[in-house]
């Protein structure tokens, strides 16, 4: 029982020296991998989905899903470049965007909590609608001709880090530090461990339910400001399929499907490796195709050894919650 | 010294779930450093009552008093803000987070504080738990001190504890009962839900016996043995609800082979079993829930692994064969939920009675043939349809068990294991189940019945075997088979024939 500890206590440590192993790996190949200049551009291609990604494992910890971001993120990125693109002010367009972000999550955490609905399928009408909205929003153009400025905002260098690597790196530690050691940030997990357990010690289950699909909403917003600034424009189909890509991060990241179990480092870090596989191939001069097979196939990986570890510490608990109602010889009294 | 304080009141409680009443004019008190074990059989009302306690159902009538106060709208978590914790029989943890978190969280002090007291609370009651561990990696006894510190942390004064040493070893429960002498000379009240009547005289300062939903005995712990208990546990005069129609027989099988001889069966959760079943005989395992005898079942019929010992079908070993292997030997399950192992739900009466037999026909089904076994066992069980394509769902309990006996029997099986064939059927459908198990004794088929209902296994067994915690030791013949022997044999108590009560 003490080795599934530390395997539960290693699973973000597995994600890192997985991240170490790839660079150390294609950087012995094409040694151009490993340049400073190369990091922070995999850093920076990253940030969408470390943002994605943390919005995620919030829902994820209940152990929920949520589809919806990719529609969230389109959505919100073209409401956000439309109001840019006609001279509007860059904290309305900032602001227009959160709040739909915020909304779509509510709707979601209202269908699942008081509708009953299961949140897979919630959230995947949701991406449907959303993404429809955005076409009839867009009469099913690309929002183009975004100013320049805009874009300037992502090239900015602050201690010779990108700006917004900056702040996304210190947003994940923050959201870290909340969700481990606030008293309240706990709450999420707890829900995800034992839904049971967490009504009889007085959590407000529902409401955190809720809470989670509105941050999911918010990150994927935000995730959609970052895609306005860092693409220069919005097309019809901004983040499609893009929910996958993120739900694969997380679980590469050591969050778990079931709940209850997860970081947002781990998933930050599993975003980073999801793309870092994707330029590794470009360095390794491997056709661009093979990039979906190779992080399917670390999917597959790493869910079946999670499974095989939960399966087993469930069958020797049980083994011993039997064995020890038998009565023993010489116990009676 | 003045009046110990009081410190839970119920009065006059009644609960009933649609028409079925669960309780009804339960009274009782409990007051300051007492230990009040409630003893009861299975759907007696134990678990029911306590529920009401902690907030977790709403008593239709009758009114709780907690600590002097009024307690009208009770919910798990009021009932822990005046003090009433319930240690449940499977601990509420949460199993991805350490010791410390799991005390700390839902407490709205600060963190260090509680972390600060759950040290202090761990080391006067002389456990040893680290705190850094996480609660999967813990025992289940390590796992119940933890839920007890939960309790105190909260300042509990009322504990309620459900079967605590069901799962317990026995040191386990050794240091299980010297904290409830602490706790009770610290003044905390405890009501001790258990089984296990040994228990009772060894920690309890009152008892409460608990039968159909009524308080049938209680009282100070000295004025009561082991009898009085068992008595009281006993139907009131013995009625005979049923008819007695069952020819049971007495026979002399020396020399004859057993249809199913178990030798030394163990595996988990049961060790050292064995018996035999003759043909033509109706065996039952007696027993309480959870003392052992649906996992031996299932470990005959190949669903749980067997770790040593010999099973023999008809002189056949069947020993650690396949599911499909020992159906095909002629050994046939009726499992104990209907709903989750029993029925195809949405599939008819006809496919749900064939879905066994189909694995005989070729690459297609026969549909003729099917409609054909359906038929006839709908006419031979008397099941009530109007079509066989009668969805099994729409069919009444009693009629959903009466396809699935059908289903068992289109096996031809030689052995017939029956776990709680008419837990959760009406009273009529329970008459139809006992003819058609009669019937099939008379046709030489021979049956395993396992069942919490008391009366339902003495009338019907021609032999019982008691379960007692995962043991099996007491063989009770058709002569000693009374209500008062196979009560005294499910709780471990029986040592001889007592023919004073037949």
């Amino acid at each position: 029982m003490a080795r599934i500890s530390t395997i539960i206590k290693q699973r973000e440590t597995r994600t890192l020296l997985f991240l170490i192993l790839l660079f150390v790996v294609v950087g012995f190949i094409n040694t151009d991998y490993l340049s400073l200049q190369n990091i922070d551009k995999s850093l920076k291609s990253s940030l969408l989905y470390i943002v994605l990604a943390v919005g995620m494992t919030f829902v994820l910890l209940t152990g929920n899903l949520d589809i919806s971001v990719g529609g969230t993120l389109g959505l919100s990125a073209a409401v956000c470049g439309t109001i840019l693109r006609d001279g509007g002010n860059i904290f309305l367009a900032v602001i227009a965007a959160l709040l739909i972000g915020a909304f779509i999550g509510l709707i979601n955490g209202f269908g699942v909590i008081k509708l009953k609905i299961s949140s897979f399928i919630m959230t995947l009408a949701l991406l449907s609608i959303t993404r429809v909205v955005q076409v009839l929003y867009t009469d099913g153009k690309w929002v183009e001709n975004i100013p320049a400025n805009v874009k300037e905002l992502s090239k900015i260098d602050i201690f010779g880090m990108n700006l917004l690597s900056f702040f996304v790196i210190v947003g994940v530690i923050f959201v870290q530090v909340y969700l481990s050691k606030s008293r309240k940030g706990r709450y999420y997990t707890a829900i995800g461990d034992n839904v049971d357990g967490a009504i009889s010690l007085g959590i407000p289950v529902n409401r955190y339910i809720a809470y989670s699909f509105v941050i999911s909403g918010i990150s994927a917003s935000l995730a959609g400001l970052i895609f306005v600034s860092q693409i220069g424009f919005v097309s019809t189909n901004a983040g499609a399929g893009i929910e996958l890509t993120v739900i694969a991060a997380c679980v590469l990241g050591g969050v778990s499907l079931i709940g209850g179990i997860g970081t947002v480092i781990g998933a930050a870090l599993g975003a980073i490796i999801l793309t870092s596989i994707n330029s590794a191939l470009v360095f390794m001069k491997v056709p661009a195709f093979w990039n979906d097979t190779i992080s399917g196939s670390l999917l597959i990986i790493i869910v079946v050894i999670d499974a095989l570890l939960v399966f087993h510490a469930n069958k020797k608990a049980k083994k011993v919650r039997l064995n020890a109602r038998v009565l023993q010889k010489g116990a009676q009294g | 010294m003045g009046a110990p304080k009081n410190l839970v009141k119920l009065e006059n409680i009644r609960k009933s779930f649609n028409r079925n009443t669960v309780l009804e004019g339960i009274s009782l008190d409990l007051n300051e450093s007492e230990v009040i074990s409630i003893i009861g059989g299975n759907g007696s009302g134990k678990s029911t009552l306590m529920k009401i306690l902690t907030g977790i159902y709403k008593a239709d009538a009758g009114f709780i008093e907690i600590k002097g106060e009024k307690a009208d709208h009770l919910n798990p978590f009021a009932a822990h803000e005046r003090g009433v914790y319930l240690v449940p029989q499977e601990p509420l943890l949460f199993p991805n987070m350490t010791v410390e978190q799991n005390l700390t969280i839902g407490f709205s002090k600060d963190k260090n504080e509680v972390r600060e007291e759950s040290v202090k609370l761990i080391k006067e009651l002389g456990w040893n738990i680290d705190l850094n561990r996480f609660a999967a990696t813990l025992s289940i006894a390590e796992q119940q001190q933890l839920e007890i510190i939960k309790g105190l942390l909260r300042k509990s004064k009322v504990l309620i504890l459900d079967e605590p040493t069901s799962t317990l070893t026995f040191s386990e429960t050794e240091s299980l009962f010297k904290v409830i002498e602490q706790l009770k000379n610290s003044g905390v009240g405890i009501f001790y839900i258990t089984h296990r009547l040994d228990e009772v005289f060894q920690i309890s300062t009152h008892a409460v016996i608990l039968r159909d939903g009524k308080i049938t005995l209680k009282g100070r712990i000295e004025e009561f043995t082991k009898e009085i208990l068992i008595k009281g546990l006993l139907p009131a005069g013995n009625e005979h609800h049923y008819e007695d129609k069952f020819e049971r027989r007495r026979s002399n099988h020396e020399g004859e082979e057993p249809i199913l001889k178990v030798e030394n069966l163990v595996g988990d959760g049961f060790k050292n079993i064995s018996f035999e079943v003759y043909k033509g005989e109706v065996v039952g395992l007696a027993g309480l829930v959870g003392a052992g005898r649906t996992e031996i079942a299932e470990a005959i019929y190949g669903i749980n692994p067997i770790l040593s010992g010999k099973v023999y079908l008809d002189g056949k070993d069947i020993t650690k064969l396949s599911i499909n292997e020992t159906v095909d030997s002629g050994l046939a399950y009726i499992p104990e939920d209907r709903f989750l192992n029993g029925i195809f739900s949405i599939s008819s009466v006809r496919n749900n009675i064939t879905s066994q037999l189909i694995k005989r026909h070729g690459i297609f089904t026969k549909k003729k043939l099917e409609e054909q076994v359906a038929n006839q066992y709908i006419d031979r069980l008397r099941i009530k349809v109007s079509s066989q394509e009668d969805e099994i769902k729409s069919l009444s309990g009693g009629n959903q068990q009466k396809a699935v006996i059908a289903r068992a029997l289109s096996m031809n099986p030689k052995l017939i294991i029956m776990d709680e064939p008419t837990r959760g059927i009406d009273a009529a459908a329970r008459g139809d189940i006992y003819s058609i198990i009669t019937e099939l004794k008379s046709q030489g088929f021979s049956i395993l019945l396992i069942s919490s209902d008391l009366e339902e296994i003495e009338r019907i067994s021609d032999r019982i075997y008691a379960v007692y915690q995962g043991t099996c030791n007491v063989c009770l013949n058709l002569d000693e088979i009374n209500a008062v022997n196979v009560m005294k044999a499910a709780f471990g108590t029986f040592e001889g024939s007592d023919k004073g009560h037949g």
